[in-house]
């Protein structure tokens, strides 16, 4: 499978400050690739510097197989969807207004506003005057934003930061209806649940290093005990080893009909994150 | 990279629809007519103080309006997402501009004609007040991509209008300070001396070194603008 973005021994310096360290990866088309990292990681740095907002200090970046410093061309911009922190609306416009700005940018039909803002739970509301919008809805009219020209990557920085569950839920509907059309999407996130339901591969980032890079799955099999964790009837908690030893007693319980439930004791991506860099993701 | 009509309108339109909520905004628009009002109702005016009204128009609308439609954007981000649009260099600063031209040349037109100023020489008048909105358009670009915000974009605009709008009266002191010739080749000036000739009865030909300074500053000032933008586009 072709290589959206491939990103080679990467490094940014501000002054004398390193952002980033060394970062290499690809991300394959189609592909959802979670970057991970707390506040300050250079999650938003990487973002920067692959859709062209930031001149690299070395290493070698390209999108689509072109440089990043080539994504200036229209063709290119036809293909991307950036979604930042920041919503970057006029408030003083309506809803309507601001993406038909957009739809007129990208050259795409007026009608696809009352699509993009039903994928993310605004139909009916594109009279709204921006200014008087919560932050929520700021947010997810960014999200519609970068939905309208159906992009082939898709960049989003911390896209549900500002989202209840309902809404987030239906952002990742959206987001995975947008991944079966073959749209590929580097997200970045601190929220680790967000990133074991929507990413296929994820990249650990810590202090500008990648520490970490593969599947959330295989990631958490790698460093799993196998073991179980049994609540029982009687209020106990017990926990059994893998083999046959803890087969057995599984067995034994079950039996006698003294389970209420059964954990896997894999680690989440969270515990991974605290072990192999000693923070949390705050 | 295809031009593109649309995306420039879609900007203007943006931007008409974003100024007519902006009382900040229109109500600068009618301070020059105001001024005209004050300045010029008795028909008696001198044509340095007809130009005083014109230039102050020009730097009001064209630089001081540019300057603050492009400073908030940058303020609020919102010329991020354009810059990352599809949108050519070109498309952007055609479609922002536009919307301040426009106002612009309504403003200038509504002074002159409050003013009952009738130029010697129309077409050379107007080409050159045509040319002189857009270098003020140049310098309200140049200024709103240098400051941060619409607040450091007002202060700014001060000396800037001081300069353009009042400096010709030092004009007298020219011969005395010798080191303030260069005022001489400001676009104001220019303005001010080719209207003069114009009053006189010259023609074109006369009025061609003028026009050729003007267009000189014009494309000065948009190159600057240019490369700011694009300096702006990329961090370091």
């Amino acid at each position: 499978m072709e290589n959206v973005i491939e990103v080679n021994a990467l490094e940014k310096f501000f002054s004398k400050e390193r952002a980033l360290k060394n970062v290499s990866f690809s991300v394959k088309k189609g592909e959802i690739f979670g970057f991970l990292g707390p506040s300050g990681s250079g999650k938003t740095t990487t973002i920067k510097i692959l859709t062209a907002q930031l001149k690299p200090t070395s290493g070698s970046t390209s999108v689509f197989g072109v440089p990043t410093h080539q994504l200036s061309k229209e063709k290119y911009r036809k293909k991307i969807g950036i979604v930042t922190d920041n919503t970057a609306l006029y408030a003083r416009l309506s809803v309507y207004d601001n993406l038909k700005l957009y739809c007129d940018l990208y050259d795409v039909p007026e009608s696809r506003i009352y699509e993009v803002l039903s994928m993310v739970n605004l139909a009916g509301e594109n009279k709204k005057i921006v200014s008087k919008l919560s932050r929520g809805m700021l947010q997810r009219i960014t999200l519609a934003r970068a939905f309208l020209h159906e992009p082939e990557l898709l960049f989003l920085d911390e896209p549900t930061s500002a989202l209840d569950p309902v809404n987030t839920k239906h952002i990742y509907e959206g987001l995975m209806r947008l991944k079966e059309k073959g749209t590929t999407i580097f997200l970045t996130t601190h929220d680790m649940n967000e990133a074991e339901i929507l990413c296929d591969r994820v990249a650990f980032l810590n202090n500008g290093e990648i520490q970490l890079l593969d599947a959330p799955k295989k990631l958490r099999q790698q460093r799993s005990d196998a073991s179980l964790t049994v609540e029982l009837t009687d209020g106990r908690t017990i926990v059994l080893p893998k083999g046959p030893a803890g087969a057995q007693r599984l067995f034994d319980h079950m039996n006698a009909n003294e389970i209420i439930s059964v954990y896997s004791n894999q680690p989440t991506l969270g515990d991974i994150f605290v072990e192999v860099t000693g923070r949390n993701l705050v | 990279m295809t031009f593109s009509m649309k995306r420039v309108t879609a900007i203007l339109q943006k931007d008409y629809k974003d100024i007519s909520r902006n009382l900040y905004v229109t109500t600068t628009l009618v301070l020059p007519l105001i001024m005209a009002v004050i300045f010029g109702r008795d028909g008696k005016s001198t044509l340095e103080l007809i130009y005083m009204i014109i230039n102050m128009g020009l730097v009001l609308v064209g630089t001081y309006v540019q300057a603050s439609l492009i400073a908030e954007e940058k303020e609020k981000n919102t010329l991020r997402g354009l810059m990352l649009s599809p949108a050519s260099t070109l498309e952007i600063f055609l479609g922002k501009n536009l919307l301040s031209f426009i106002a612009t040349a309504v403003i200038v037109t509504g002074s002159i004609l409050l003013m009952n100023y009738n130029p010697g020489h129309v077409p050379a008048v107007v080409i050159a007040l045509v040319l002189s909105a857009i270098f003020y358009l140049g310098l309200g670009t140049l200024i709103g991509l240098m400051t941060k915000s619409v607040v450091e974009a007002s202060v700014i605009i001060v000396p800037v209008m001081f300069v353009f709008s009042f400096i010709s009266f030092m004009k007298p002191f020219m011969e005395k300070y010798p080191i303030l010739t260069f005022i001489e080749y400001l676009p104001n000036m220019q303005m001010l001396d080719l209207a003069a000739q114009a009053q006189a009865g010259t023609g074109f030909g006369d009025v061609g070194s003028n026009l050729l300074i003007i267009v000189g500053w014009v494309v000065f000032i948009h190159i600057l603008a240019v490369y700011v933008y694009k300096k702006r586009m990329v961090e370091e």
